[in-house]
């Protein structure tokens, strides 16, 4: 099965850079650990022409270059960076999967296998498919080498021998031997006592090892050299690639100083985010929620979920939303490190009703909605619902959702509603004069209380905010009453409907339960 | 191609005559907002026109608020949403679903503080697919001119904004109020006057609401038309 190997050799620096993209083009060392004392595991090419050397220590690559910057090696970065890769190799081909974490020279390499089998009808050529392996992996900040062999083994071998001179190869099938035989043995990562025993012996390439008898070779090295032997024709564990499925995506920062404020904080957000994003394009997935967790100091956590109706690769959007989030529900502590994790979805493409017009866009809808909420207070907007309630002024607010309303319509509705579009309100009704509406009331929130004076049992006059004056007419009244079972709500009122002298057409009720009297809505 | 000199191109002009005349952009009619009543639709030209500010004015129990019900039923059940930014919080959804508003396809936003709700208009108005927007101001108190003083907040400039973002974005937005204020800004302003109400039977019952919509302003129209309309109260109460 022809692979290809997507590798790059110098892992906490490419992750550390792409972690903070500011440091590009400085003189930057990454450190084993926070002492002085740590051990230099990665260093910029910059630091590098300064004279700072690999597997020194910090306090030496600081006395040989006073200016270097020395960040601490992040794994959650570095886990980042990997992930970053498989969904670099995952965007060329279907089957794609991460290659074991080595040790020794090389712990700082990461390396992804890609099924690299029939993309000739997609890529041209083999080396057109490594080309743009390598071209989408320098874009998400990740440059390497990129191989293509018959085995992942030989594709990885040959990827760690041709670092420093060339970004892809393409080995033919049939040429794996002539390019592996003069591959010197550390490539093929001997355990230190193999790897001196056969430098004792002037055993020093591959060829050279592939010479010897094998029973000879276990009878004084013992089975391990077996394993040796084995990467060294090229063979090892070729389980087919798995598809993926896992598309959860996660991103994360610790900060140098702890952040309390809301601007840093969206700053780091926006890095976050746009490297999400990135990953997630490679897919072709859109972020449907947003999980935030913050790490405090003290210890705490504010972990938060920013929801998004429809899923969205919008970073101007989901960042708003994240901002509204924030402000409505600032952390209680400064903060010291920002987890940002999704699981990644398909875009929802738009299924548009024939004969309904197109509503607002989701994601766009997403942040009106979150932007009025923290205006007025998130119970104060919404799709008025009225409430299965005898209750004066009984209503709930739902969740604005226009887009499932279309589709879920009763049918008997959507016929009626089709055949109402279709024509003017007042053709709708046979002999319905066309100057006819239907009177409304406006509420009065909170209910106006009135001055009432009654006559024979009937309001006669009134004062208030609202109107005054003698009622002219008066129809009611109307009882209404419930709740009775309990002392805090139950609830009696006699609602009229009355006409003011001054014109006004109000309706006007009496409280049973207090034995006030109070306007609670003008028709209008 | 090169005239020779002006006096063929004079010669040229002068036998053309009438014939040759400046090019005039052809002025599309607006699409406009049906309210259902077909006396004010007839008054208005077909109803409110997108992409313009109209406003509808009234004293309480001049049907205001039927009007605009009837506009979000006859909006809303064609499957387009509407935004009601109700400063006055007077929205009644028992009443608009007696109206024939899809109430799902309203975005009810009910504001506290006029700046807040101007921030909201202006948020509705930009997103697009809200081809309606009522900012509901009228306060049944005859507060809202006092409310709207003691703010602050009359000035022109909030009004020009607002109809400037309609027109950007061909969204009606409809102001309710109890006296003019957008002034000048308004495409059309229609001021309600009630004329009477009526109750009628035994037991008496409240059976009409009788008003007139004076056309007060209109930028292409004729002004000062009157429509009349009859609202039932059958299933309003």
């Amino acid at each position: 099965m022809r692979t290809a190997c997507l590798l790059v050799p110098d892992l906490p620096l490419r992750a550390e850079l792409r972690a903070r993209p500011e440091l590009a083009g400085r003189a930057l060392v990454i450190a084993s650990g926070p002492d002085a004392r740590a051990e230099v595991i990665a260093l910029s090419p910059e630091a590098g022409a300064a004279g700072v050397r690999a597997r020194s220590s910090v306090t030496q690559a600081r006395s040989i270059c006073p200016e270097v910057r020395v960040q601490v090696a992040s794994p959650p970065a570095e886990r980042a960076a990997r992930e970053t890769l498989l969904d670099v190799a995952l965007s060329c081909s279907p089957r794609a999967a991460p290659a074991p974490v080595s040790g020794g020279p090389f712990a700082g390499e990461a390396a992804v296998y890609a099924d690299a089998t029939g993309v000739g009808s997609l890529f041209r050529s083999e080396h057109g498919f490594a080309t743009a392996l390598s071209a989408r992996a320098a874009a998400v900040g990740l440059p390497g080498i990129v191989t293509v062999a018959s085995s992942r083994s030989i594709a990885h071998l040959v990827a760690r021998a041709i670092q420093k001179r060339e970004e892809v190869h393409v080995l033919a099938p049939g040429a794996e031997r002539a390019f592996l035989d003069p591959l010197p043995l550390d490539l093929l990562e001997p355990d230190d006592e193999v790897a001196q025993t056969l430098t004792r012996f002037g055993v020093r390439t591959v060829c050279d090892l592939l010479r010897l008898p094998r029973r000879g070779l276990v009878q004084r090295l013992g089975p391990r050299v077996l394993e040796l032997v084995t990467r060294a024709r090229g063979a090892g564990d070729e389980t087919p690639l798995p598809e993926a499925r896992d598309t959860n995506t996660e991103e994360s920062l610790d900060l140098d100083h702890p952040l309390d404020q809301l601007e840093p904080l969206l700053f780091v957000l926006r890095g976050l985010l746009s490297r999400i994003l990135e990953r997630l394009t490679l897919r072709g997935l859109a972020c449907p929620f947003l999980d935030l967790d913050l790490r405090l100091s003290g210890g705490g956590r504010d972990v938060r979920r920013i929801d998004v109706s429809a899923a969205s690769r919008d970073a101007k959007v989901l960042l708003r939303l994240a901002s509204l989030s924030l402000e409505s529900r600032p952390p209680d502590a400064p903060i010291e490190s920002v987890i940002l994790s999704t699981r990644g979805r398909p875009r929802r493409t738009d299924q548009l009703d024939l004969f309904r017009p197109r509503g607002p866009d989701p994601a766009v809808l997403d942040q009106t909605l979150a932007e009025l909420a923290s205006l007025c207070g998130e119970d104060r907007v919404g799709a008025p619902e009225v409430a299965d309630d005898h209750r004066p002024d009984a209503f709930t607010m739902d969740l604005f959702r226009p887009g499932s309303v279309a589709s879920g319509s009763p049918s008997s509705r959507k016929l009626t509603s089709l055949a109402s579009a279709a024509l003017p309100r007042a053709q709708r009704a046979e002999g319905e004069r066309s100057s006819e509406g239907l009177l409304a009331v406006r509420a009065l929130r909170p209910p106006v209380a009135a001055e009432v004076r009654v006559r024979r049992g009937r309001p006669d006059w009134l004062r208030s905010a609202v109107a005054s004056g003698p009622v002219l007419e008066a129809a009611g009244p109307w009882r209404t009453t419930g709740r009775w079972w309990s002392e805090d709500e139950r609830f009696a009122v006699d609602h009229y409907d009355v006409q003011v002298a001054d014109g006004t057409v109000l309706r006007l009720c009496f409280d049973w339960i207090d034995r006030t009297w109070r306007i609670d809505a003008v028709y209008d | 191609m090169r005239c020779g000199g002006s006096t063929e191109l004079d010669a040229l002009l002068a036998d053309l005559g009438p014939r040759i005349r400046r090019g005039e952009r052809v002025r599309e009619p607006l699409p406009r907002c049906a309210t259902g009543l077909a006396e004010i639709d007839r008054l208005l030209g077909g109803g409110f026109p997108r992409g313009r500010l109209s406003e509808v004015t009234g004293a309480p129990s001049s049907g205001r608020t039927s009007l605009v019900l009837a506009l979000l039923a006859t909006l809303t059940s064609s499957g387009e949403c509407a935004g009601v930014v109700d400063w006055a919080d007077a929205f009644d959804p028992p009443s608009a679903r007696s109206a024939g508003v899809d109430l799902r396809r309203v975005l009810w936003v009910r504001s506290r503080q006029w700046r807040d709700a101007l921030g909201c208009v202006e948020r509705l108005l930009a997103t697009e697919g809200f081809p309606l927007v009522v900012f509901d101001l009228a306060s049944a108190a005859n507060e809202a001119g006092a409310r709207l003083d003691s703010e602050g907040e009359r000035s022109s400039t909030n009004w020009l904004r607002l109809a400037r973002q309609a027109a950007a974005t061909r969204s009606a937005l409809v102001v309710v109020s109890s006296e003019r204020l957008t002034g000048a800004h308004a495409e059309l302003a229609l001021e309600m006057r009630p004329t009477g109400a009526r109750f009628t039977g035994t037991p008496v019952l409240l059976e009409e609401l009788e008003t007139e919509a004076v056309l007060v302003r209109h930028r292409s129209a004729p002004e000062g038309r009157v429509a009349r309309v009859h609202l039932a109260a059958r299933s309003a109460a």
